[in-house]
């Protein structure tokens, strides 16, 4: 049983199916199945989803899809590796989102979604995230890594601040800031202190593990 | 005025009536059962002061149907926009078609393809050229670039309008962010000029308090608007071209509410800036059909609301090189929307999306915007071009039509001759160096750079432009944006 049960929710992400991701991974917790066996079901689906991507036998719509499908069965399975105070099997923990007054999505749920299939722990915390928002997910969830993404000209000064923030608070000799985003450049990274840049999602998954030396 | 080029024949159309019915119908749904949310209390309050139900804690607002169609009827269907020199003054709408610019954020290397940081030398030397170009008619925001050395961010936008109010006569559409509107519309006041004002949804269904607040400055000030979205189709916007066309002209519609509600008959230009997303990469799918077939319903269904549109898709290219690829996307392209009656196409210089600009490629550009200018202008057909008399008189063979008076007086006009296309013939071209269109277009730039001079602004004008930069410098200096 437990093993159909593991079947159904792969099978879930894979197809793209939100609902029925989070119903086979509440039926999981109910069946008091291993909840990092269902954490590891979810990680090779979105493996698989992902490399179809990498082939060009995927496309973008079947990366996101498959990762709103995770995301919804995500918290009921956190939750109750949390409650079993059970031990997660992660390269890094990383933490995600698209600076303030930047509301693009697109590239950084791409690095989001196969930093997860890379082995990441990854928490996203969304678009027009402001630097006190970083700060505070970078203590709760005890990040290495942070992973910041700009569009924009406008905006990309706004990592800077980041940076400065981390700097202010203690904080930047325990993560390792990676930045990305259509106007960012090696140059400019460079410019603001950040540790890594890549110009690719796949390459952001390889720029991630070398950051933790893997 | 600039004439531009006027369409002698019916446009073409790719809808049905019932299709452009249903469409509307659609628009007028989501309008009204959707809404559409505005950061931007003001712009809430005015519409709720004009029957629009609103929700401001959502900050959404919703169009009752006969509002919106009464402040569709009030937009002029064409208009005059006055430039600093007459001859640079146009009227759109109709069957006018106007050539603009695309813009792009750097400079590209002609040998690496690689995109590097312009001067500002470089930068005002590619307005200067824009000035010169006979079928370039106005000139788009962050054009040609929105970064360049020693400018910062902050400063860009005024920068870039006091770079074009001083390099050309030509009306520019302005850009806006973080008040630099007020700056904008100062420079083109002391300067003598209109300029376009914009205002930008950030799809799906939703416009921030910048885009809002930039419409409300324009407007006021007497400006005429430029509305766009940005919407990408499987992305920000359904992904059925249909679908798409739902969102967007909503879009854009709430837009032309808010211009009526503030001053009924204010002059709006429909923009219909739209790419498919593409599905491998993330970023929008430059140069692709798609964009044609949304620019030609577009076209169809804003002639059928009366409204001047732009098709702001045109002049940008997946391609990273002047190339083949670069060429014939933006040749369907223009082609398209030039033939199914768009007035304004954005053609001109843009490379690589949004990323490259190069004069370069404006100059070929304008050989392609010629090119179709000459096509949709039609066939003359009148006793004098059906020259049946001369016909009779020239009569078969020795008879030759080079030599006539006919031939002297109707080659001109019937001919586009392309200034950087390379026409000659084989045993020419190996003599004169085997030249390409992109060597005659650097020789073209040189000369323009050597030769055009932009009637410059008066001694004051300049100093005016000087002293409201200063202005602007300060303002963000005073809130630690500089």
């Amino acid at each position: 049983m437990s093993d159909e049960v593991l079947k159904n929710l792969k099978k879930a992400v894979i197809e793209y199916n939100a609902e029925e991701a989070a119903s086979w991974a509440r039926k999981a917790v109910e069946e008091k199945i291993d909840p990092i066996k269902a954490l590891d079901v979810m990680t090779e689906a979105i493996r698989y989803i992902g490399d179809g991507f990498g082939k060009g036998e995927l496309w973008l719509p079947d990366l996101v899809g498959a990762a709103d499908a995770m995301q919804s069965a995500m918290p009921i399975i956190e939750e109750e590796i949390k409650r079993k105070g059970a031990k997660r099997e992660s390269l890094g923990i990383i933490v995600i989102g698209t600076v303030y007054g930047d509301i693009h999505s697109i590239g950084k749920t791409m690095v989001a979604t196969l930093l997860t299939a890379g082995g990441f722990t990854v928490h996203d915390l969304g678009v027009n995230t402001k630097a006190e928002e970083f700060i505070e997910a970078i203590k709760k969830y005890k990040a290495g890594i942070l992973a910041l993404s700009a569009l924009m000209t406008m905006t990309a000064p706004e990592q800077k601040k980041i940076i400065a923030a981390l700097e202010k608070e203690g904080l930047r000799d325990q993560v390792k800031v990676m930045v990305g985003g259509g106007s960012i450049t090696q140059e400019f990274a460079d410019s603001i202190g950040a540790d890594g840049y890549n110009p690719t999602a796949p390459g952001a998954v390889k720029l991630a593990r070398s950051l933790v030396g893997k | 005025m600039l004439k531009g080029f006027t369409r002698k024949f019916k446009p073409l159309e790719i809808l049905t009536e019932e299709q452009v019915e249903a469409i509307h119908r659609g628009t007028l749904e989501i309008l009204e059962n959707t809404g559409m949310t505005f950061y931007h209390e003001k712009a809430l309050k005015l519409f709720e002061k004009n029957g629009c139900k609103v929700d401001f804690e959502k900050k959404r607002a919703y169009f009752p149907p006969a509002l919106v169609e009464e402040c569709l009827r009030k937009c002029p269907s064409s208009f005059h926009v006055k430039a600093r020199d007459p001859k640079s003054d146009l009227i759109i709408g109709g069957d006018t078609l106007y050539f603009t610019t695309f813009p792009g954020m750097r400079t590209v290397d002609l040998d690496t393809w690689e995109s590097r940081v312009p001067t500002k030398k470089e930068n005002d030397d590619a307005v200067k050229v824009l000035d010169a170009l006979d079928n370039l008619h106005k000139i788009l925001c962050y054009t040609p670039y929105f970064e360049v050395k020693s400018i910062p961010p902050i400063t860009a936008i005024p920068e870039s309008v006091a770079a074009k109010i001083r390099n050309s006569t030509k009306i520019q559409l302005t850009g806006y962010s973080k008040d630099c509107e007020i700056f904008n519309i100062k420079m083109a006041i002391s300067a003598g000029t209109e300029i376009f004002g914009q205002c930008c949804a950030s799809p799906p269904l939703t416009y921030y308090g910048d885009a809002i607040e930039s419409a409300f400055r324009f407007i006021e000030a007497g400006f005429p608007l430029h509305i766009s979205t940005g919407d990408v189709f499987g992305g920000t916007a359904p992904a059925t071209l249909a679908g798409s066309m739902i969102t967007n002209n909503a879009e854009i519609i709430a837009i032309i509410v808010l211009t009526q509600l503030i001053k009924p008959g204010t002059r709006v230009v429909a923009a219909d800036f739209v790419f498919p997303q593409n599905m491998q990469t993330g970023s929008p799918a430059f140069g692709a059909i798609g964009c044609s077939l949304h620019h030609v319903m577009f076209n169809q269904i804003w002639r059928k609301y009366g409204i001047p549109t732009n098709n702001a898709s045109v002049g940008v290219s997946s391609s990273k090189k002047i190339d083949f690829q670069c060429g014939y996307e933006r040749a369907i392209l223009a082609l398209l929307s030039a033939l199914s009656g768009g007035n304004i196409i954005q053609l001109h210089g843009g490379i690589h999306g949004e990323l490259t600009y190069h004069p370069i490629q404006s100059i070929l550009d304008d050989d392609i915007a010629g090119m179709i200018g000459r096509f949709i202008e039609g066939v003359e057909v009148s006793d004098e071009t059906l020259a049946i008399d001369l016909i009779e008189e020239v009569g078969p063979i020795p008879g030759f039509y080079l030599n006539k008076e006919h031939t002297r007086k109707w080659w001109k006009k019937e001919q586009f001759v392309p200034k950087a296309a390379d026409r000659l013939t084989y045993p020419e071209w190996m003599k004169k160096g085997k030249k390409s269109c992109l060597d005659y277009a650097k020789e073209k730039m040189d000369e323009i750079l050597a030769t055009h001079k932009p009637i410059p602004l008066t001694e004051d004008q300049d100093n005016e432009i000087e002293r409201i930069l200063e202005e602007a410098r300060k303002y963000y200096q005073e809130r630690g944006m500089l």
